[in-house]
């Protein structure tokens, strides 16, 4: 028998397998790779490691573009497609347009394409552009979510609409553009409107017909947060109602935290993980106290939504530091000790290596300039701030601080972890900014911010990198510097390559181990998407990503944008040359050898 | 509502033919018959019910405080109070919602329509703020919006050395 056969069979057995919930823990068992990417972060834990071998630093030199198309949508593609048997699914940011392309055919023609109806008003309810952070595949459902504050399930075969449910409220300035996650029969949704003083919450929902079973929020009294005593340890807090109790004058009731990246599962513990964001509104004198549990991780059971643990990265937030960003579950040796752990790159500049478990702090290092706090304290759990870097409508214009509110990495860039190198891949930005706060009211519906916070570069003059980072011990192994922002997500396959895509459009294949550049080519648009991988009908391994320049750039760099006559912007004083590389796209890309 | 100044403000039929407009057209409407009591075709025109419902040609209402710099110096507060700036940026300089110190305009620039995107409200997000402002609140904005200096339009952004 031929390797290709082989590996042809090995893949129909994987095929086989989708539909039942076991294969979520494939990247963690050796051989069990089944070559599809059906979650947003490719599993459960969220590693974004593919097992698959067929390009390796050897090889990865020819890499080049072998498809394209055009998803007829600018707008920052965030976000990845899923591959699922034979058929990639893509899904567009607003109006969120569902591709569902067959790989098996010439061309990759379209088997079907889903149009929502999605309100136009949630353009303006979105605070950074109208993005969509991918889709999940389960039980034949292809499931996400619509700008508006809708969740829909697809049949994953014929393009169907099962089921349209309302989850978020536009009018009180809820968007949705987080990644769904499935356990069993819930499927776990959260809202973005950190911008705009929501009462931020995950809703558990049921898989088959996507009826709202539990609602949760990430802040507030402890019955609203489903916090129950005997059940909710928090490793560093106790006492009842610590999300109310913390936040002066009942400000929880708009203060923001909300769910905009993605959600890992751990099987084993029965736990689900995800990150809130910022406190709302930017000015922290409006909601005095330590405001949990914003800027935090929290670990909840999915079937019910009960609260277990919380640990809060950035106690009373100054500086729009969210902590949304991906939860990745990994098993460490931490000080000789095997460790269930849980690693996170923060806005504010840490890596943080957390037992997942319960929620404790094992390490916390910096992995980007940070200038508002001098490190973190293990013993309290809690950062140890410059006095200096406190922001606040009385306090002026606090110059100085690092990171700048885009983040030490943003939430919308996850990082990859490869079990062969022990290593985890990122994007970060070297920013930082001066921070002005100003006194904020709240209408329903409309920005609740209050700040002007003009950025510059850090050290060094580079805005951005791509590095390896050693969770175990809390220290960056390479370093590739970039010159503008990273903003894409990053990807590791057990060929020991990592991949990732920079803003001004070039997608690059990297040596997983020492970071040298192995292929790079320039795509049609800035990528701020995630690259992922999988194993083609031909039994080939193809690597797909996104072009389409947006998130935050595409308002902080206007003069990118040449879609509309009525509206030009000068350049970003920071970023003053990144027009003259890329412009506004929406492409799929498919790279192969 | 408070009074309003100086203004012809759109009639409370226009209003109502706006809203019949508006609510046949909703998401899930069948196409209403003419038997059905359709609106006039002149309120069902495609651009009005986008808008928001507009005022109908002929209805353009001046500004009582164009060019009066203690009003404009009133709307920038406004502007931030609002939370205008959160959408089109400090100074009006864009960030979701387009610049307004551009000197290009979607809907218009002359007083009378930036004040119809404010008080109407406009599609892919923009608000309507009539109800919560009154003309006098939107007037007052639209003095700041028009004080903003705009750059002389220069269509043109290069980066080679002359």
């Amino acid at each position: 028998m031929s390797r290709a056969v082989l590996i042809a069979m090995l893949g129909c057995l994987g095929a086989v397998a989708v539909g039942g919930d076991k294969r979520a823990a494939g990247a963690e068992v050796p051989g069990g790779e089944d070559g599809q990417w059906s979650m947003p972060s490719k599993d459960y834990a969220a590693t974004r490691y593919s097992g698959l071998t067929g390009i390796t630093p050897q090889n990865a030199g020819s890499l080049h573009p072998v498809w394209t198309f055009s998803t007829g949508v600018l707008g920052g593609h965030e976000g990845q497609p899923l591959v699922v048997g034979d058929t990639m699914y893509v899904v567009t940011p607003w109006p969120n347009v569902l591709y569902a392309f067959d790989l098996t055919r010439e061309g990759y023609p379209l088997r079907w394409k889903y149009r929502p109806d999605v309100s136009a008003n949630a353009i303006g309810i979105s605070c950074c552009d109208a993005v969509n952070r991918g889709a999940f595949y389960a039980d034949g459902k292809i499931i996400y979510n619509l700008l508006d504050g809708h969740t829909v399930a697809v049949e994953a075969n014929s393009g169907r609409e099962l089921w349209n449910t309302q989850i978020a409220d536009l009018g009180n300035g809820e968007t949705t553009t987080m990644a769904p996650l499935v356990v069993k029969d819930r499927v776990i949704v959260g809202a973005s409107g950190g911008e705009f003083g929501i009462y931020g919450w995950v809703k558990g929902l049921d898989l088959k017909s996507g009826r709202t079973v539990w609602t949760a929020r990430n802040i507030g009294p402890d019955k609203d947060m489903l916090a129950r005593a005997g059940t909710f340890k928090p490793p560093y807090d106790s006492g009842v109602d610590l999300g109310a109790r913390s936040w002066a004058n009942d400000s929880w009731q708009t203060g923001g935290a909300p769910v905009w990246g993605s959600i890992s599962y751990d099987p084993q513990l029965d736990l689900i993980y995800y990150g809130t964001g910022n406190a709302s509104p930017y000015n922290p004198e409006q909601r005095l106290g330590d405001n949990k549990w914003s800027a935090s991780v929290l670990a909840r059971r999915p079937q019910d939504g009960t609260l277990v643990w919380a640990y809060q990265f950035t106690p009373h937030d100054n500086w729009d530091y969210d902590a949304a960003g991906a939860m990745i579950l990994a098993d460490l040796t931490v000080a000789g000790k095997r460790t269930r752990a849980l690693v996170h790159f923060d806005k504010n500049g840490f890596a943080y290596t957390l037992d997942r478990a319960t929620g404790r702090l094992l390490i916390a290092a910096a992995f980007a300039p940070v200038t508002w706090a001098k490190s973190v304290d293990l013993v309290s759990g809690r950062p140890v701030l410059d006095p200096a870097k406190q922001t606040g409508a009385s306090r002026g214009n606090v110059k100085g601080i690092c990171p700048s509110l885009e983040g030490g990495v943003s939430p919308s860039s996850p990082a990859a972890y490869s079990p062969r190198t022990h290593l985890f891949y990122t994007s970060t930005n070297n920013l930082c900014m001066d921070y002005a706060a100003t006194r904020s009211s709240r209408l329903k519906g409309t920005p609740f911010m209050g700040v002007t916070s003009p950025y510059f570069a850090g050290p060094g003059g580079n805005l951005g990198t791509f590095m390896a980072w050693d969770a175990a011990t809390g220290r960056k192994i390479w370093e590739n510097k970039e010159p503008y922002p990273n903003w894409s997500g990053a990807l590791v396959t057990a060929g020991d390559v990592a991949f990732y895509g920079t803003l001004d459009g070039w997608f690059k294949s990297v040596d997983a181990r020492t970071g040298r550049v192995l292929s790079k080519f320039k795509v049609g648009s800035g990528i701020v998407g995630n690259p992922i991988t999988y194993r083609g009908p031909d039994g080939r391994q193809y690597v797909a990503v996104y072009a389409g320049f947006g998130g935050d750039w595409a308002m902080l760099s206007g003069d990118v944008r040449s879609d509309d006559p009525a509206d030009v912007r000068p350049p970003a004083d920071f970023l003053k040359d990144i027009a003259r590389h890329t412009s506004l796209g929406g492409m799929i890309w498919i790279f192969g050898l | 509502m408070r009074q309003m100044r100086g203004v012809r403000a759109p009639s409370l039929l226009t209003w109502l033919l706006a809203c019949l407009a508006l609510a046949s057209c909703g998401r899930h409407a069948a196409a209403p018959s003419p038997q059905a009591g359709a609106p006039p075709p002149a309120i069902r025109y495609e651009a009005h019910l986008a808008a928001g419902g507009i005022a109908p040609a002929g209805a353009a209402p001046s500004n009582p405080h164009q060019g009066d710099r203690a009003v404009a110096n009133s709307g920038a507060l406004l502007f931030t109070a609002m939370n205008c700036d959160g959408c089109h940026g400090g100074d009006g300089s864009g960030w979701v919602g387009p610049n307004l110190a551009d000197g290009r305009w979607r809907y218009g620039g002359a007083d009378a329509e930036v004040f119809n995107s404010i008080y109407y409200g406009r599609p892919k997000g923009m608000p309507a703020f009539g109800g919560a402002l009154g003309a006098e609140g939107v007037w007052t904005l639209v003095t700041y919006i028009r004080s903003l200096p705009v750059p002389g339009d220069v269509p043109t952004e290069s980066w080679v050395q002359p």
